[in-house]
């Protein structure tokens, strides 16, 4: 169970490219010394996150949905412990993710926005290496590593290296790679990424199953930007935009919300509208 | 604390068979550091080999022999052989394709000689050729004792005593043992060891920081419940792993090495066996450490391998040049040698080669400076890598 409240986060903007050294002074003579510093110290800042709240329950698949650059990732990686939260609480299974990250990481399998493997190890030593840093015994990690890969039926890839994977091949070793210590939260950054039909079909698959009381009831977040997805596999949507939750419900609730029987004509609404307005006002 | 110390040997398992499977970075590393060595000493001993055999077979070249019977007849005195050098041995001398200085005698030699004039002999050399250069001393030492010998018949003839040409008496006294004047050829060999110590590290401290971040797999690393500080031991300690490894092999190469001197003499003066090979890497050990964490603390700044290669070059610099303040010996051994890393251990290797004791405070200054560098650079690398992952 993950709870998110009021979450927001901000980053230094990267530096603009700057004049020559010599043409900013020219033009900073003549100007009080006060002036440009403060020019100086009030760079701007990209508000990557500023309200998003959401709670994903047991037994259910949660979506977050937005368009680019709405603060999926940002808001998943804070989630992650990655980088701590300017404002906000985060809760997985009630212990609290900035005061104990260690414990909450334990809880959850993340399949980050980078999902690098190390291409000198097979599938397995990867599977088995993050096993292992979870704290399983190697023969634990190798036996659930290989229940793992027929359920992705990716078995015949196990004892390869990963150097020559394709993307999909990557990515369900990645994705192996995070359940393998069989954590009860599940979070996934834009899963379904590179990956071909087949593979997304199979993935939508083993997602339901991990849902399902027989594949444990996992509480499973995923982010997207894809319509689809979230039609046919999400138990409620959280639709995010600039950084804030613009929207949480069921499909169908959604579609009512917003009197539209097409959920990317909703999804538009919901997400793009309100920022219309936002910038009718500021002009 | 039980469960991240078992996180730091899987971490270190991981990263040190990754590194080993390595294999072309590997053979590289292997072919320029450990066969590097024993090559150049190889290539040593056979300049020393070629010189003496020249010593040994004591030639003279002189241009114009004809002109100059009474020097020719001085020096098959001094049992040397006398032979008339090419007609082009400027230009031989020059492209090195010819390696003993050359006597120019000239034509009016033997009269001025006999009236009493100076007649001025060139001893034509090209401090280029080395091989040339260090025959020169041994001609001018030759053509020196014809000169004595002239001056003291002079004298003799006119009944002066000798001595007053030579009012005193000069003789050497060679300090050095045996060791200490070997060490003026072998003394490269330390700097090669520490070029595999060097070289060892990099690759692999690159790899498992801007690597890491260059393949994206930083940031799910971090997304496993193991202490930062944890992972960053791992690491350092695969690192350190892979560095001393080829330091032994290195320190090992030269033992092999050195049967097929060609020099004897060489041989005779190169005291290098298992006990100093042993010697060698104890000294290693906290140098291997210590690049080793401050490899990856100059790299996991940089998002890529590439980057973190340029960024690496002034800690190459600085290992490879700090020694050279030994090898030219640059105003002798000074007592700040040892609070310099590299160099440190440069002295302390030169002084085992020299056979020379080791004090504790010699083994503990530098000992002391590497274990500082190492918490410093693992410090840093543990602080910085949440920020590596996720910029």
């Amino acid at each position: 169970m993950i709870e998110v409240r009021g979450l927001a986060k901000s980053f230094a903007a990267p530096a603009p490219k700057r004049d020559g050294g010599w043409r900013a002074w020219a033009r900073s003579r003549g100007k009080p010394a006060v002036a440009a510093l403060t020019a100086a110290s009030a760079a701007p800042r990209i508000h990557a996150v500023r309200d998003v709240s959401f709670d994903a329950p047991n037994g259910r698949i949660t979506g977050l949905l937005g368009p680019n650059g709405a603060g999926k990732t940002t808001t998943l990686r804070m989630l992650a412990a990655l980088i701590t939260p300017e404002a906000g609480t985060m809760r997985v299974d009630d212990i609290d993710v900035v005061a104990r990250p260690r414990e909450v990481l334990a809880r959850m399998g993340v399949l980050s926005d980078s999902r690098g493997l190390y291409p000198r190890l097979t599938a397995r030593e990867n599977i088995v290496y993050y096993g292992a840093l979870h704290g399983m015994e190697r023969e634990a990690a190798d036996a659930r590593a290989q229940d793992l890969a027929r359920m992705f039926d990716m078995t015949a890839l196990l004892d390869r290296r990963a150097a020559g994977f394709s993307q999909g091949e990557r990515m369900k070793t990645a994705l192996v790679r995070a359940l393998v210590h069989d954590p009860a939260n599940i979070v996934l950054d834009e899963p379904t990424n590179g990956l071909d039909v087949l593979a997304t079909r199979a993935l939508r698959e083993s997602l339901r199953w991990l849902r399902s009381p027989e594949g444990g009831a996992k509480c499973i977040v995923f982010s997207t930007h894809i319509m689809q997805e979230v039609e046919r596999l999400c138990d409620r949507v959280v639709v995010v935009a600039h950084g804030r939750t613009v929207a949480t419900g069921t499909v169908s609730e959604l579609l009512a919300e917003t009197d539209e029987r097409d959920f990317e004509e909703a999804f538009v609404k919901l997400a793009f509208v309100p920022e219309r307005a936002a910038a009718g006002a500021a002009t | 604390m039980k469960r991240s110390l078992a996180a730091v040997w899987v971490v270190l398992r991981k990263e040190l068979s990754d590194a080993l499977r390595d294999r072309r970075t590997l053979a590289t590393v292997l072919v320029s550091s450990v066969l590097m060595g024993p090559l150049v000493l190889l290539a040593i001993s056979g300049l020393v080999a070629s010189l003496e055999s020249r010593a040994e077979q004591r030639e003279v070249y002189i241009a114009g022999v004809a002109n100059a019977p009474t020097l020719r007849n001085f020096l098959e005195r001094q049992t040397y052989v006398v032979k008339e050098a090419p007609a082009d041995f400027e230009a031989r001398l020059r492209r090195s394709t010819f390696s003993d200085p050359v006597v120019v005698v000239p034509a009016d030699f033997e009269a001025a000689l006999v009236r009493g004039d100076v007649p001025v002999v060139e001893i034509v050399s090209d401090s280029a050729n080395q091989r040339s250069e260090a025959s020169t001393a041994r001609i001018e030492r030759l053509l020196g004792g014809f000169s004595r010998e002239r001056a003291l018949l002079g004298l003799a003839l006119r009944g002066v005593s000798a001595q007053l040409l030579e009012p005193m008496q000069i003789e050497d006294r060679d300090l050095a043992s045996t060791q200490t004047r070997a060490t003026r050829i072998t003394g490269m060999l330390p700097y090669f060891v520490m070029m595999a110590v060097l070289y060892g590290a990099l690759t692999a401290a690159l790899d498992t920081t801007a690597g890491e971040r260059e393949r994206g797999s930083l940031e799910p690393l971090l997304m496993n419940p193991t202490e930062r500080w944890a992972l960053v031991a791992g690491k350092w300690g695969a690192v350190a792993c892979v560095s001393v490894l080829i330091a032994i092999l290195s320190c090992f190469s030269f033992l092999p090495g050195q049967w097929v001197l060609r020099s004897d003499t060489l041989a005779a003066m190169f005291q290098y066996g298992p006990r100093e090979a042993a010697l060698f890497i104890v000294i290693l050990l906290p140098l291997a450490a210590a690049l080793a964490a401050v490899l990856m603390a100059v790299a996991i700044r940089s998002r890529s391998f590439k980057e973190a290669q340029a960024s690496s070059t002034i800690v190459v610099l600085a290992v490879s040049l700090l020694p050279l303040v030994n090898v030219f010996d640059l105003g002798g051994e000074a007592p700040w040698h040892l609070w310099a890393p590299a160099l440190a251990q440069n002295t302390l290797m030169t002084r085992v080669l020299k056979g020379e004791a080791l004090g504790l405070e010699q083994v503990l200054i530098p000992l002391g400076v590497c274990i500082a560098l190492t918490a410093i650079g693992v410090w840093y690398v543990a602080r910085e890598l949440h920020l590596a992952a996720v910029k």
